[in-house]
């Protein structure tokens, strides 16, 4: 029941979020579309099911945050983010858990750990664009093409040092 | 047992793949804050976990139950490490129902905790059951990945048939040179009292029937008849079955042969059992309690085999079927072959008793209701009829058993032509 709870909560957020950024017809109608999957996903614990309402969600923030055309926020999408990764973990959970006694221990350690790393994400993400908005004054125009390309190589190398890693492990 | 990435680990680099793709589309690099939480979650891959270190035990109630008894399975972790999410799945065999509490439990567990989960176990069906592995699964903080072992060795508990009380069993014919319940129509040492004759030189005192003596003039003494066992065989039919799951006709036979065991070792008598079907199997006659264990345990392998193959019983040593032994054969006769070993035996001088177990009852129960279904078992049993009465034509003797009903009335309505005295 717990992770079920976890996921609703999560859904909802994900749901909500693109809502309050714009609001079409055809984003509405995208949005609840991905909340009936993520709801299916909730029942059934199918892990397609929650796959496939985080992409359409997310198809719908993207959309939302393009119709919209607002100056870029870091907070908003880091906090849609964070409620795919729970609705996804959340499921996961549940499919583990799935007719087992749980201890309270479980959802205490859940709660903790989640609430933690959420709230360590944000102020991370907070601290970060704070201070990209102090270096991209300093940055020439011409470098930032480089820039942004040695960060996406940057981010390729770590994930391919993770895999080789937990191969490894 | 190493640390396996789970599928989450997919589904988020699907949806982080997704969402770089959506930003490069929509040229939206918010949508990269989006990827962020979940490349971190995954970025935790790239730690190297500690292998937890706990131990499992398992502790089940009973090792011999009856069937439609439970038993209670405790299952307990002791982490030596902390264990963010274990997940624990205790045995739970085929043939047995959750009564209370569940067979999954999971917890998270610190250094030194201990946890422990109770259930309770039904267990429906007579066989022997391994109550054995314990699987238990680790999984990190964020449930990326997981290790999954097999803890403690197997647990085997014996369901045995259930056996109902009889107080009517069938008399034996013969009886062996062993004290038993019988009374035997040889004289000797015994309590019931057998003829009346003259005083010899080494006859007792307390022999002496002193009424008799009066009345006669002479000194009389008393004698008594013998009181002996008997050895019987029970020969339980496993060539074929009908009935519903765990209350077939072979499930039923193995009840009444458990339970005419009991009732034959309450009275001292030695007590065999043949499963004749595909394959023999047979414990030679004995007494007392580890006899009926032996008994017991198999009728717990008494199962269906099937074969085209007829045994023949004059492979079955001597000493498993004794002479003058009474054989109850336990039987659904939907076998021509077992009727043909039972009309054998008799041939062969053996005391036959046939115990059927009517499957015209247990299908009827199977059956909806309808005056097609009727009509057919009507004809069925009708046919049966023919058979039993060509049985007792023979000499056997034969009782149905209705299973709705108790095997005592079938066993009391045994009627033994030609048996007044039990031969010694």
């Amino acid at each position: 029941m717990m992770p079920r709870l976890g996921a609703a909560g999560f859904t909802l957020v994900a749901f909500v979020l693109p809502l309050l950024t714009a609001r079409p017809r055809a984003l509405v109608l995208t949005d609840v579309v991905g909340l009936l999957l993520a709801t299916i996903g909730l029942i059934t614990l199918w892990r397609w099911a929650a796959t496939a309402a985080a992409c359409l969600l997310l198809v719908s923030y993207a959309v939302a945050l393009w119709l919209a055309a607002r100056p870029p926020s870091a907070v908003g999408p880091t906090i849609f983010g964070l409620a795919l990764l729970g609705l996804l973990q959340s499921i996961e959970l549940g499919r583990t858990l799935r007719r087992a006694t749980i201890e309270a221990s479980v959802v205490r350690s859940q709660l903790l750990g989640w609430t933690g790393f959420a709230m360590g994400v944000v102020a991370g993400v907070m601290l970060l664009a704070a201070a990209a908005r102090g270096v991209a004054a300093i940055i020439p125009l011409t470098v930032a093409p480089f820039l942004a390309a040695a960060g996406a190589l940057g981010v390729l190398a770590t994930v391919a040092a993770m895999l080789r890693r937990s191969h490894e492990a | 047992m190493t640390w396996r990435p789970t599928p989450l680990v997919t589904t988020l680099l699907t949806v982080v793949a997704w969402a770089v793709c959506l930003a490069v589309l929509t040229a939206r690099a918010e949508l990269l804050f989006v990827a962020l939480p979940l490349t971190t979650a995954m970025l935790t891959l790239s730690r190297r976990a500690a292998v937890p270190e706990y131990s499992v035990s398992l502790d089940v109630s009973a090792a011999r139950v009856f069937e439609g008894e439970t038993v209670t399975v405790t299952m307990s972790v002791q982490a030596a490490s902390t264990v963010p999410l274990l997940v624990v799945r205790g045995p739970l065999p085929a043939d047995t129902d959750l009564v209370s509490g569940r067979h999954r439990a999971a917890a998270s567990l610190a250094r030194g905790e201990v946890a422990s989960w109770r259930y309770e176990i039904r267990c429906a069906a007579r066989g022997a059951h391994d109550f054995g592995p314990v699987i238990v699964q680790v999984r990190d903080r964020w449930g990326l990945r997981a290790r999954e072992g097999r803890h403690v060795a197997a647990r085997p508990v014996h369901v045995y048939p259930r056996v109902a009380p009889l107080r009517s069993l069938p008399r034996p014919a013969h009886t062996q040179t062993s004290i038993g319940d019988y009374v035997s129509p040889a004289l000797g040492e015994g309590i019931e009292p057998g003829d009346i004759r003259e005083f010899a030189p080494g006859d007792r005192i307390r022999q002496v029937n002193w009424r008799a003596s009066l009345r006669l003039g002479a000194l009389h003494v008393t004698q008594r008849r013998r009181e002996r066992n008997a050895d019987v065989v029970l020969m339980v039919d496993t060539l074929a079955a009908v009935g519903p799951r765990h209350e077939t006709t072979l499930d039923l036979g193995a009840r009444a042969a458990a339970s005419l065991a009991t009732a034959y070792l309450a009275r001292k008598d030695r007590v065999g059992l043949i499963n004749y079907g595909g394959t023999i199997d047979w414990v030679k006659p004995g007494s007392g309690r580890v006899q009926y264990e032996r008994v017991a345990d198999t009728l717990l392998k008494a199962t269906v085999v099937f074969t085209y193959v007829t045994k023949d019983l004059a492979f079955v040593p001597p000493r498993v079927l004794p002479s003058h032994a009474i054989v109850v054969a336990v039987t659904s006769l939907l076998d021509p072959r077992f009727a043909k070993a039972a009309l054998d035996l008799a041939a062969r001088g053996f005391d036959v008793v046939v115990l059927v177990v009517s499957p015209v009852a247990v299908t009827r129960a199977m059956l909806r209701d309808s005056p097609l279904n009727a009509l057919a078992c009507r004809l069925w049993a009708l046919e049966r009829r023919g058979v039993l009465d060509a049985f007792r034509r023979h000499g056997l003797t034969v009782c149905e058993w209705n299973p709705s009903e108790p095997l005592e009335r079938a066993l009391a309505g045994v009627e033994r032509r030609g048996l007044r005295a039990v031969a010694g």
